[in-house]
C-alpha cells in the first residue's frame, strides 16, 4: 500500500465521519451538543482540505501511483 | 316517585358532582397528604355518601355542608400560598428528628414517634444503620426524609469529576404499531424520517410494540416479535472509535513523512483531532 492510498483511507474514513457528524449536529435537540458537534465538523473539513492537498503534491510527485 | 329512582337519581348526579369537586381540591397525592386535609376528603366524602343515599330530609343542607367542606380547604390552600403563617398553622412545620448524626430526643417526642417506628422510617430509605445518617427530618406530611453523610451518598458523575452530555426526555413516537405525530412533530421529524429509519432497520410499523427517540435522534424499538433481534442504536461509539483510528493515522502519518511542511501539518492536525475528541467524548460515549 503507497503512501497516497493509505492517506486516501484515512480520508475516507473522516469523510463518512463527517457525514454520520452532520446528521448529529441536524437532529440532536440540545444546543450545547449541537455546538460541539459543528465545532468538530469545521476542524474535520479542514483536515479533510489539507490531506486532499497533500495527495495531490503526492501523486504529482509519484505519477505512476496515480489514481491508486 | 318511588324512592329508588329518587336514589338513583341523586346518586348518579352526586357522583359526578363529586367527579369535579375532588378536581377542583388539587392533585395532591392521597399518601403525601397532611392530616387536616384528610379529614376533609373523608368528611366531604362521607356528606357525598349520606345525601346520595337521601338519609337527610332537605338536600339543600347537605349541599350547605358540602360546600363547606370543599370551598374551605381550597379557600385555605390559596392562603397558604400567600401568607407564611397560615401555611404554617394549616400545615404544621417540619420537625428535625435527627442533627448531626444525633437524634432529637425532644423533637421526637414532639411528634410521637418511638424509636422502632424511627428506625423503620430509616430502614425504608435504605439507611439501615443509624451512623450513616446526618440529617432527617418529619415533613408536615408526616414523611420522614433523610439526608446521609457525604461519604454514604451514592455516587454522581460530579463526584468523579466527569464531564456528561445533557439529556433530555426521550420522546415516545410509536405506540402499539401506530405513529404519534404530535411528538414526531416536537421532535421536528416527520412521518417520512420515522419510515426511512425503520426501513434501515428493517422492521415494519405493525411489528412495533414501543418506538422512542432519545434527545441526540437514535430510535430504539421494542418489537411484538421478541425472536428478532434488532440492532440498538451504537452510531455514536463507532464515529468516536473513527475519530480515535484517523487519529492514530495522523499521528503515524507525521512520523513517516520526510516533508517537513507535511509532518507538521499532520502532528498539528493530530493534535487538533485529540482535543476535539475529549471535548466530543461525553456526547458520544456516554
Amino acid at each position: 500500500m503507497t503512501v497516497a492510498s493509505q492517506i486516501k483511507k484515512t480520508l475516507a474514513t473522516l469523510k463518512g465521519n463527517q457525514g454520520t457528524l452532520r446528521l448529529y449536529a441536524l437532529q440532536t435537540r440540545d444546543k450545547e451538543s449541537k455546538l460541539v458537534y459543528y465545532e468538530t465538523l469545521e476542524a474535520t473539513a479542514q483536515i479533510i482540505s489539507d490531506l486532499e492537498e497533500r495527495i495531490k503534491v503526492l501523486e504529482y510527485q509519484e505519477p505512476q501511483y496515480k489514481g491508486n | 316517585m318511588q324512592t329508588w329512582i329518587q336514589i338513583l337519581l341523586s346518586s348518579v348526579s352526586l357522583f359526578f358532582l363529586m367527579l369535579i369537586l375532588v378536581r377542583l381540591m388539587g392533585k395532591r397525592n392521597i399518601v403525601r397528604m397532611t392530616p387536616f386535609r384528610f379529614v376533609s376528603y373523608i368528611v366531604a366524602a362521607v356528606i357525598a355518601a349520606i345525601m346520595s343515599l337521601n338519609l337527610i330530609g332537605n338536600l339543600t343542607f347537605g349541599f350547605i355542608a358540602l360546600s363547606v367542606w370543599v370551598l374551605f380547604p381550597i379557600a385555605l390552600d390559596y392562603l397558604s400560598i400567600k401568607s407564611k403563617w397560615i401555611h404554617d398553622i394549616v400545615n404544621g412545620k417540619e420537625t428535625v428528628l435527627i442533627k448531626h448524626g444525633k437524634i432529637m430526643e425532644e423533637n421526637l417526642l414532639q411528634t410521637r414517634l418511638t424509636a422502632e417506628e424511627l428506625l423503620r422510617e430509616l430502614r425504608s430509605k435504605n439507611t439501615f444503620s443509624l451512623a450513616d445518617v446526618e440529617f432527617a427530618v418529619m415533613e408536615d406530611t408526616g414523611d420522614i426524609n433523610v439526608f446521609m453523610k457525604s461519604h454514604k451518598k451514592p455516587v454522581s458523575s460530579y463526584d468523579l469529576g466527569m464531564k456528561l452530555a445533557p439529556l433530555t426526555e426521550p420522546q415516545t413516537v410509536i405506540l402499539d404499531g401506530n405513529m404519534l405525530n404530535e411528538s414526531l412533530f416536537s421532535l421536528g421529524f416527520n412521518r417520512e424520517w420515522l419510515e426511512i429509519q425503520l426501513e434501515t432497520i428493517g422492521v415494519s410499523i405493525d411489528n412495533v410494540f414501543i418506538g422512542q427517540v432519545d434527545s441526540s435522534g437514535d430510535l430504539y424499538l421494542d418489537l411484538f416479535d421478541d425472536s428478532i433481534q434488532i440492532p440498538q442504536p451504537k452510531v455514536k461509539e463507532m464515529l468516536y472509535a473513527n475519530f480515535e483510528k484517523s487519529q492514530a493515522d495522523l499521528m503515524s502519518f507525521s512520523l513517516e513523512t520526510k516533508n517537513e511542511a507535511a509532518r507538521k501539518m499532520y502532528s498539528e492536525h493530530a493534535e487538533k483531532l485529540e482535543q476535539l475528541m475529549g471535548k466530543l467524548k461525553p456526547y458520544l460515549l456516554r
